[in-house]
């Protein structure tokens, strides 16, 4: 998937991946994609509430080897 | 002015002398209104944290100023968050110390009987609704059902000059892991558990036990092979005053017997249990049961929960005159609701035949435990 940034929140735990996400798409265009990078579990279910509750769009979530990857289209 | 930190046990002791708390959870709604701290002086709102990243301005007018106010979250980062900026707007806040986690994992021990040939204790696991125990004689001690905090029960013998020589399992636990098997291995204590409940380790066997004695006062341990909730189901009537009832019987309802996928056909042996076994014993028992669903509402006046066997029968409808068709078709219609979480994993990390990792365990025990359908009025 052809992401604008990548935000790197490895080793970050709640609630840093999500006020980073949210700091950084901020800055993107609408239509852009967000790729994230996570290690805290808890991010997975955030992230999709969060996305659910601000009108973003969550294409993709991949986990392998506790590392969380996310795409999110900003609205 | 800066957030200060709380610890599970702080609530607890708070809610035991029923404080005024305004608990401000910042978790997803999903995860609130599945489970939370409870208690009747508290008083809750739900807002997920990633909503107040940008400020706590707009939910100001919801908290109040005359009551303590308690952040919390799953593990603790984001409650500090949220409580440093209600802090920064002049109010005193603070937040849950590891957050729901630690609240899961938080044990209170409560001494609830004692006579000149024994001591009993129980464990609360509030945050779960799990009650485990340990009988003290001579120089002994029995645990009853032991969470996975062995260091609990470890530190509690040694409070009483005690060695743990035996522990038992009333049945193969849905909603928790059980730390029956560790606390062996570290204690060197035999470990019963019914061999039909399927577990795949060493164990003694309580199908070939009638009674377990232990120390040389005639304290004796009767297993009553109390089949319903799960079919190798066991409570455990001791020296005649107290029985230990797993998830047979609460001092609300009985154990549900669905989690099997039989439900009718082991609806069938709890009536069994509770109308030909369990009707054997008299008024005056002592009943302290595996679990309970409301700390406030099933707390006795001595402050444990339990419940004398008389009165549990007078709470309760079905453990009297019914026909056996009746209970089945009510046990049935009332189990039907939701099942603890993650219990087939439990079940298979409690039967031996899955090994977790300890974070994995934390995770598949959030939540409350659902062991009971409610046959009160």
């Amino acid at each position: 998937m052809n992401a604008t940034k990548i935000l790197d929140a490895k080793g970050l735990a709640c609630p840093m991946p999500i006020v980073k996400t949210k700091k950084m798409i901020e800055e993107l265009q609408s239509g852009d994609i967000l790729e994230i990078h996570a290690t805290d579990k808890g991010a997975k279910n955030d992230l999709a509430a969060w996305a659910k509750s601000t009108g973003h769009e969550l294409l993709e979530s991949t986990e392998e080897d506790g590392l969380f990857k996310f795409w999110i289209r900003k609205r | 002015m800066s957030a200060t930190v709380k610890t599970a046990q702080q609530i607890f002791d708070q809610i035991l002398n029923k404080e005024q708390m305004f608990i401000l959870d910042v978790r997803n709604k999903d995860d609130f209104k599945d489970w939370k701290i409870e208690g009747k002086q508290i008083d809750h709102f739900n807002i997920p944290y990633f909503e107040l990243i940008d400020g706590v301005e707009e939910i100001m007018d919801k908290i109040p100023t005359d009551k303590e106010i308690i952040v919390v979250c799953a593990k603790e980062g984001s409650s500090q968050m949220v409580a440093e900026m209600i802090s920064d707007q002049g109010l005193t806040a603070s937040y849950l110390k590891g957050g729901m986690k630690s609240w899961s994992e938080y044990l209170y021990k409560k001494e609830v009987y004692s006579d000149e040939k024994m001591k009993v204790y129980q464990f609360v696991r509030v945050g779960k609704g799990c009650l485990s125990y340990m009988v003290v004689s001579g120089g002994e001690a029995l645990i009853v059902d032991p969470s996975r905090f062995t260091d609990i029960y470890k530190k509690a013998a040694e409070d009483e000059g005690v060695k743990i020589t035996h522990i038992v399992d009333s049945h193969l636990h849905a909603d928790h892991i059980s730390g029956g098997r560790i606390l062996a291995e570290e204690t060197g204590a035999n470990y019963y558990l019914m061999q039909s409940e399927g577990a795949v380790f060493d164990f003694k066997a309580l199908e070939n036990y009638t009674k377990i004695d232990f120390e040389q006062v005639s304290l004796e341990v009767i297993a009553v092979k109390t089949p319903g909730h799960t079919p190798g189901s066991v409570s455990f009537f001791v020296n005649k005053k107290i029985l230990f009832s797993g998830d047979t019987i609460f001092v609300s309802g009985l154990g549900r017997p669905d989690l099997g996928g039989k439900v009718r056909e082991w609806a069938k042996d709890l009536y069994d249990t509770v109308y030909n076994k369990v009707s054997l014993i008299v008024d005056d028992v002592i009943v302290l049961p595996a679990h309970y669903v409301d700390f406030e509402e099933e707390v006795n006046v001595a402050g444990y929960i339990g419940e004398i066997l008389g009165e549990i029968r007078k709470q309760n409808e079905m453990m009297s005159n019914q026909s056996e068709e009746d209970f089945v078709e009510h046990v049935a219609q009332s189990a039907s609701s939701e099942t603890p979480p993650n219990f087939e994993e439990i079940i298979a990390i409690n039967r031996g035949v899955e090994e977790a990792e300890e974070e994995k365990k934390q995770e598949l025990e959030i939540g409350p435990n659902r062991c009971a359908v409610h046959h009160t009025n």
